[in-house]
């Protein structure tokens, strides 16, 4: 645990809160879509580091927040009135509830553990993006087109935000936000017990515990927050496609995360907008090659940085409420 | 409390560890089950706590039927079990390892575990240390006093002495006995370790391939050795 992960972590934030001092638009744009990007890794990060699940098909969830959005938005979904709230609820609510059902059925009984759990994840992944482009309504394997951007506002007052700054500080309020409340899951008494269940299941239903339900509820936690990016991705590309639903981006974020470090949040997000925007940088220089790059850095993390690259420095210490309780004995 | 009726059980179909187990617990009982490896004692544990595949017969806690609960239900409806080997979570502190035992208990979620620190000081000295850097005797205690803060009706404990020094069994078992009289804990201890069991136990039952073959006082075994040659000596 590094001595100044506290101010690591806040002088981050701020960093993220001051940059559109010191960027132009364009820019701007870019960084909003390292931090969605973040977000998703933030969505990993908590059931795999947390609760010891590793997901391969967390895209699934990113790609149904995503089609949810557009979707919506563009007044494709009868009976659903198309605003950007409605959308963001259905992009929240839709990946919640598949991914809590999936853990129920997944966890519950015997239940599903370690490796199996991964191709499962994995196969519903492929068979979303599958179903996806063969599904001519929502565009197929075009996918969908012309996603209106976000709007705010009431009756006769609205507004799109178009502009770059404005989008920056609704994703920067999102990635804070969801930074915040998963800091906070994470050092409750459901965090601890997920901890558990992690090192050892049996170990937690000797306690008590009804594991298959706080996995399961993990899960949904992590599928909302997944689904959430995936809607934000959509609006700011304005374009959604099969793609984001499979394979390619199930492992790309879990790269981000494993590079990054999955126990600490903050760390698989930097990892995610560490990763991105290198990539940017190296894949015009390198051209294919920045895969073998990106893939010795993954070896190199997962062999010699299990916990990342990143963990070692931004574990935060200990919930007040455990370092101090009994300090009157100290 | 408890009563074990013609338990069978075991690992594989068609091939019962237990083989017609019969036991009764009552309330304030504190009892240890002794018997040579192999002849089902901590089988018999996993039997109670749900674990085995394999379970015919009928196992009544509390005037509930929990022989085909699963181990969480078990836990919740009163039974607190400590494993052979301890089991503590090693990456969690002492503090985080109790809140495991007290959090998914409804009634005592919210309670204060001080009280385990007045059985077990060493554990209030240490509360920021990972258990898993703790000697063994220290780790015993954590996984005895995690089970205690759930306040459970039935504590099971399955070989509490096993790696651990003789000196520090003699205090665990001191400790155990004090939480027995003033906790009125019902106890059932699965050991081999005689001294342990002279210290703790008030009655002792030997189990011998899978059933219950007889139980005496603690006592008597100090009285006559030789019945202790019958059923533990190889």
């Amino acid at each position: 645990m590094s001595g100044y992960s506290r101010q690591l972590t806040v002088l981050f934030w701020a960093a993220l809160i001051a940059s559109p001092l010191f960027l132009d638009g364009w820019n701007l744009g870019l960084l909003s879509q390292l931090m969605i990007y973040g977000i998703f890794a933030l969505s990993l990060a908590f059931i795999w580091g947390q609760g010891g699940l590793l997901c391969f098909g967390q895209s699934l969830f990113f790609g149904l927040g995503a089609y949810a959005m557009a979707l919506t938005t563009k007044d494709m979904i009868p009976g659903i009135p198309a605003t950007t709230l409605t959308g963001l609820g259905l992009a929240v609510i839709l990946p919640a509830v598949v991914a809590g059902l999936l853990g129920l059925a997944l966890f519950k009984g015997r239940g599903l553990y370690g490796a199996y759990f991964g191709i499962v994840t994995l196969s519903a992944a492929v068979i979303a993006e599958r179903l996806a482009i063969n599904w001519s309504y929502i565009g197929g394997f075009n996918g969908l087109l012309d996603i209106p951007p976000l709007r705010v506002g009431w009756g006769s007052w609205q507004t799109e935000l178009y502009d770059p700054l404005p989008f920056f500080f609704v994703v920067l309020v999102a990635a804070l936000g969801i930074y915040l409340l998963l800091l906070r899951l994470e050092r409750s008494a459901f965090g601890t017990v997920l901890r558990g269940i992690r090192d050892n299941e049996t170990r937690a239903t000797f306690l008590g515990f009804e594991t298959a339900e706080y996995k399961a509820a993990a899960f949904a936690v992590s599928g909302a927050i997944a689904g959430l990016a995936g809607a934000l991705f959509a609006v700011q590309f304005a374009f959604v496609s099969p793609a984001i639903l499979g394979f390619a981006l199930a492992t790309e974020v879990l790269i981000w995360v494993a590079i990054g470090g999955k126990t600490v949040l903050l760390a698989a997000f930097i990892g995610a907008v560490a990763v991105k925007s290198v990539e940017n940088v190296l894949s015009d220089t390198l051209g294919q090659y920045w895969l073998l790059v990106l893939g010795l850095l993954f070896v190199v993390a997962v062999v010699l940085m299990p916990r990342g690259l990143l963990a070692p420095f931004l574990q935060l210490p200990l919930p007040r409420a455990l370092r101090l309780s009994g300090s009157k004995e100290e | 409390m408890l009563q074990v009726r013609d338990l069978q059980a075991g690992y594989i179909r068609g091939a019962p560890v237990l083989r017609g187990l019969d036991l009764d617990l009552v309330r304030g009982d504190c009892i240890a089950l002794m018997g040579r490896n192999g002849m089902g004692k901590t089988t018999f544990v996993k039997a109670l706590m749900g674990v085995l595949p394999q379970i015919s017969g009928s196992i009544r806690f509390l005037d509930q039927e929990i022989a085909a609960l699963p181990p969480y239900r078990i836990s919740n409806a009163g039974i607190a079990y400590v494993p052979q080997g301890r089991e503590i979570f090693p990456d969690f502190t002492v503090e985080q390892n109790l809140a495991m035992g007290r959090i998914g208990k409804r009634k005592q979620r919210n309670e204060p575990v001080d009280f385990v620190y007045d059985y077990f000081p060493v554990l209030a000295e240490r509360r920021k240390q990972l258990g898993g850097t703790m000697s063994g005797g220290q780790q015993q205690q954590l996984a005895i006093a995690r089970a205690l803060v759930g306040r459970p009706d039935l504590l099971l404990l399955d070989e509490p002495s096993e790696g651990i020094q003789p000196s520090i069994v003699q205090e665990i078992a001191a400790i155990l006995r004090r939480i027995v009289e003033q906790e009125k804990m019902t106890v059932l201890v699965v050991e081999q370790n005689l001294d342990l069991v002279r210290r703790l136990a008030d009655h002792v039952r030997f189990i011998e391939n899978g059933r219950i073959q007889s139980g005496v006082a603690v006592e008597e075994i100090n009285r006559n050795p030789a019945m202790i040659g019958r059923y533990l000596s190889v």
